[in-house]
């Protein structure tokens, strides 16, 4: 068992960190998404009231 | 009666003016000829495989051919604005794309056609021993692969990228249809009359034609009009 | 409010987890034949369940979409598409290493796999379209007819590759038989914090969806001076 065994957990684990890496990424493309929306909303708003104040 | 007839306006239409100026039937027949040349290349084309991938073969080729045509299909229609006076004609828009997708069958039709004489010279095959069944598998899978056709030429027809968009998009949609037809040619081409299997891939292949013939026929006006 | 449920469920999904993952390593006994290594098998069908059933609400949304008009709809068929697509990815590539152990390769063009990839492809096609339309109405309306489109060619794509598979003798047999009960209730058990896991990211993806308009008004007011 011993051997065979630890090969496949290792396995096992490299699925389950596949999986998590998979959803982690999309994670942090959602997170950049957020970030680059902000900013750009951010700056459109300044602009807007700069032109206002003029 | 009268939304036939102008369907097959549209039809006629877009078949004079392709038959005129040849500009997608020209592109589309050569690159298929040179893709039955490279095939011969790609692996080593004795009898019993040629046999064996005849249907995979011609139907790859008939995919590619397929998609140069249609993407002429609506775009040859944005010079001078041809596709706003189509869309704003007393024609349907569901009869404009049936009688665009029925221009599309005849026009692929009429490549296959010239297609398989030269597929039999070049790969010593007779392909002629179920000519009838062949001809209702040809007429059923190649208004599968322009009944999709057509509906993605709509649908890009406005896109940046379009004539990458269209293959990118209607390959994946056309694999039962290819699939189904390339089960059924090779067999028909081995001279074997479909039965068992084979009429089920043929039950398929109908059914995929009568489903998104209608749903292509129900969401055209979304797509065109909006 | 939103925040709010955003956060307890993301809590009740770790703690899920934490338990399933417990379990699953003290609780359950190894499978027979393939030792520890058919854990996997706890996010590798759930992870395609919710797959199906993110393409499944993405084919309502589409739907709502085109019969009301109204923006809130579409942003729901884009956040659960690309859920869709996140857990199918997952169950491809857990799948793929699973089989590395099992049947010793990477790949295997068996009917199950290859029907996976196709759709996978089929729904990436829905995203790459909606980058190449510009305006949000145009672009809210093609992708729901593709998406209609894509969601009706799926079960033809599994029957068609599943005959297609069966009529070839398979490079490797392999099928799942009976499921011990233990097994079973831990799959679907599973399925649970990762469904939990589907509805954040589909919540937090309309936010932004909904934010991405704001963005393109406050566009167009900047340059309407």
């Amino acid at each position: 068992m011993g051997d065979a065994a630890a090969r496949n957990f290792q396995y096992l684990a490299y699925g389950l960190i596949a999986v998590w890496a998979i959803l982690a990424v999309y994670v942090l493309t959602l997170a950049s998404r957020e970030r680059k929306i902000g900013r750009e909303i951010e700056s459109l708003k300044r602009m807007i009231e700069d032109r206002e104040g003029k | 009666m009268l939304y036939l007839r102008q369907a097959w306006t549209v039809a006629a239409k877009d078949l004079r003016s392709e038959l005129r100026t040849k500009e997608a039937l020209n592109a589309s027949l050569s690159f298929a000829l040179v893709i039955l040349l490279l095939f011969s290349f790609a692996f080593d084309p004795t009898a019993e495989l040629t046999r064996e991938i005849s249907g995979g073969l011609l139907w790859l080729v008939f995919a590619f051919a397929g998609a140069l045509l249609l993407n002429r299909s609506f775009a040859r229609e944005l010079d001078n604005d041809c596709l706003d006076v189509l869309v704003t004609s007393p024609v349907p828009a569901s009869a404009l794309f049936l009688g665009k997708a029925l221009a599309n069958w005849l026009l692929l039709l009429g490549i296959e056609v010239v297609c398989l004489p030269v597929f039999g010279v070049f790969y010593n095959v007779d392909w002629t021993r179920q000519p009838a069944w062949l001809a209702l598998v040809l007429a059923l899978a190649t208004w599968g692969v322009t009944v999709i056709g057509t509906m993605f030429s709509a649908l890009t027809v406005n896109l940046r990228l379009r004539e990458l968009m269209l293959p990118m998009l209607v390959y994946p949609m056309l694999i039962p249809c290819l699939m189904a037809a390339m089960q059924l040619t090779t067999a028909l081409v081995a001279g074997q009359a479909p039965a068992g299997d084979q009429l089920a891939w043929l039950r398929m292949l109908v059914g995929f034609d009568i489903i998104f013939t209608a749903l292509s026929v129900a969401l055209v006006e979304t797509v065109l009009i909006g | 409010m939103r925040e709010k449920i955003l956060y307890t469920l993301g809590a009740a999904a770790v703690l899920l987890l934490a338990r399933n993952i417990w379990v699953m390593l003290t609780g359950l006994p190894d499978e027979a034949f393939q030792g520890a290594i058919f854990r996997i098998i706890f996010f590798h069908v759930p992870a395609a369940f919710t797959c199906f059933l993110c393409f499944f609400v993405a084919l309502i949304a589409s739907i709502g979409y085109l019969k009301t008009g109204r923006m809130d709809w579409d942003a729901l068929a884009v956040s659960t598409t690309e859920a869709g697509l996140a857990f199918g990815a997952a169950n491809l590539i857990s799948g793929m290493i699973w089989a590395r152990i099992i049947w010793g390769i990477w790949w295997t063009w068996d009917w199950r796999l290859t029907s996976m990839l196709v759709c996978w492809l089929l729904y990436a096609g829905y995203l790459v379209l909606r980058r190449a339309v510009e305006e949000p109405a145009q672009r809210a309306r093609l992708a729901a007819v593709l998406s209609i489109l894509s969601f009706t060619v799926v079960p033809f794509v599994f029957f068609s590759i599943k005959w297609f598979r069966t009529q070839h003798p398979q490079p490797v047999l392999y099928g799942e038989g009976k499921m011990d009960a233990g097994y079973r209730a831990m799959l679907y058990g599973n399925w649970v914090p990762l469904l939990m896991i589907a509805v954040i990211l589909v919540m937090v993806r309309m936010e932004q969806e909904k934010r991405l308009r704001e963005l393109d008004a406050l566009r167009r007011e900047a340059h309407a001076f």
